[in-house]
């Protein structure tokens, strides 16, 4: 039997992976500190909490100021597809969601299909090129997509009253 | 938290948190497949049971807390929890190590109100939707579970999670809570219960949550009508301490972590300091309840310095062990093989 895949090293060594900077469209109603209450254990995961707390919180902040200009705070890669798979999928989710995905061609294709299927608006004559600037970009072969951190628990933007 | 994804919303437990028997809620995973409702108000909220009854009914927050609240500490785990580490790659949200968290769900049982409206014989499922907000042409989220499972006193409409009133995140003012079973099975933001004559039907029934029926090669396909839907977690074991990477000093440590078996009870937890060469018990924690994780730990002194594979692996009380390798299936559910992580231990 193979042994199984494992992540070789610690997320949160690496830095959050967002390219552009926040664009503070509007200030997300953040919790604003990790609520680290009576473990042990949990002290020690605080300090690097806290270090990397604001990194982390203004990578969330641009994605989800980005929710109205989704375009500009896309991580998606260079290419003759950027622009059309930005305005394609993120009337729906983020990029982060393409992006962390390692797969094939024929795995793509059938994400693609589906995609459009539940309503991404891809002009027909362009479908191939998605499937290919998907596969080239995020392959299998690619270095494993390493995401970001934030604070626990950041708050909802539902509006609830009790 | 782990940014799985900003939007919709999907966060992941750092695997090192899982020290502790209960999971706080503000570091407890959220998964999300659609937007989170704009607004919820418990006052205007309202939860309607349809379908194979006697008599339709529409319940608002205040009649459900009315009724006796009933308490299940459960462990909730994501049924794609590990899909980044299956082989070949799946595609899907790449869940790490930490879909999963143990917390205290409060409520009236399911059971309670459905036997309020009186369940029809003709009832098999009960079809559960909540209030998340649907983009596109996606399908709703909509899903069953059968009659009995329904009608088991521990299946909730939870409104309170570790004592307090559920957040937005976790589905406020009251969500279902099948315990035990995957979290699909768990439906957020409950208004809908709609008891039905056979499963409920759409993407999130079929082909949706389905694992084959038969054992599949790595990477092999399979047709839906060789699947069948997913119900309860499978044997499972975590380990929170020592972190993946991590230098150690060659003196005393604590291995530790979780181990967690749905409806089964963890009978076991083994540990291998050695790669799988040889196998140690782990002591199991105090805490225990139904559907509920274990905590356990080892104590573990390395003879010298030098790089360690520390695996874990639990055994349950139906004799389901945690396996070497995962079961394959195409959409990278239910990831169990072997925890594993690597330290160095040096002077």
């Amino acid at each position: 039997m193979s042994k199984p895949n494992f992540v070789s090293k610690p997320n949160f060594v690496s830095k959050p992976n967002f390219v552009s900077k926040p664009n503070f469209v509007s200030k997300p109603n953040f919790v604003s500190k990790p609520n680290f209450v009576s473990k042990p254990n949990f002290v020690r995961h605080a300090k690097w909490s806290a270090a990397i707390l604001t990194l982390a919180l203004l990578s969330l902040s641009a994605t989800l100021a980005g929710q109205s200009s989704s375009a500009s705070s896309s991580p998606l890669p260079a290419g003759a597809m950027q622009e059309k798979a930005a305005e394609a999928c993120s009337a729906c989710h983020e990029s982060r969601i393409i992006v962390q995905q390692r797969l094939s061609k024929a795995a793509w294709t059938k994400e693609v299909d589906k995609m459009i299927k539940w309503g991404a608006e891809v002009d027909p004559k362009d479908r191939d090129a998605l499937i290919d600037y998907f596969s080239a970009n995020f392959g299998p072969d690619q270095p494993a997509y390493m995401a970001p951190r934030t604070a626990a628990g950041s708050a909802s933007q539902t509006k609830t009253k009790k | 938290m782990i940014v799985r994804s900003a939007r919709f919303l999907d966060l992941e437990t750092p695997v090192e948190f899982m020290t502790g028997w209960i999971t706080p809620v503000n570091h407890f995973f959220v998964r999300n497949h659609m937007f989170e409702p704009v607004e919820i108000d418990a006052k205007t909220w309202k939860l309607s049971i349809t379908g194979e009854v006697a008599q339709p009914l529409t319940f608002t927050f205040a009649d459900l807390e009315k009724f006796s609240l009933h308490s299940v500490v459960n462990t909730m785990e994501c049924a794609g929890n590990g899909r980044s580490l299956q082989n070949p790659k799946v595609p899907g949200i790449q869940w790490g190590k930490g879909a999963v968290g143990n917390a205290k769900f409060s409520g009236p049982s399911l059971k309670t109100l459905l036997e309020k409206a009186g369940v029809k014989d003709t009832a098999k499922h009960v079809q559960f939707r909540g209030l998340d907000q649907v983009p596109g042409k996606v399908p709703p989220f909509i899903r069953s579970i059968p009659i009995d499972k329904a009608m088991d006193a521990d299946t909730l409409v939870a409104t309170k999670m570790n004592g307090a009133p559920l957040t937005a995140h976790h589905g406020f003012p009251a969500r279902a809570v099948t315990p035990g079973w995957v979290g699909a099975a768990s439906c957020k933001w409950l208004t809908e219960i709609t008891v039905l004559d056979k499963p409920a039907e759409g993407n999130f029934m079929n082909p949706g949550y389905r694992w084959p029926n038969n054992p599949i090669k790595p990477g092999d396909t399979v047709k839906p009508e060789d699947t069948h839907s997913l119900t309860g977690l499978t044997v499972k074991s975590l380990i929170a301490a020592p972190s993946d990477g991590t230098k150690l000093k060659p003196a005393a440590h604590v291995v530790q972590g979780v181990a967690w078996a749905g409806e089964a009870d963890i009978a076991k937890v083994e540990i291998s300091t050695d790669a799988g060469a040889t196998w140690n018990e782990a002591i199991l924690g105090k805490d225990q309840s139904k559907y509920a994780w274990r905590l356990w730990s080892y104590n573990w002194k390395p003879a010298k310095s030098g790089d360690y594979t520390i695996l874990s692996r639990a055994t349950d009380s139906q004799g389901r062990v945690q396996p070497e390798a995962p079961a394959w299936n195409p959409s990278g559910y239910l990831y169990n093989a072997y925890d594993q992580v690597k330290v160095h231990v040096q002077a």
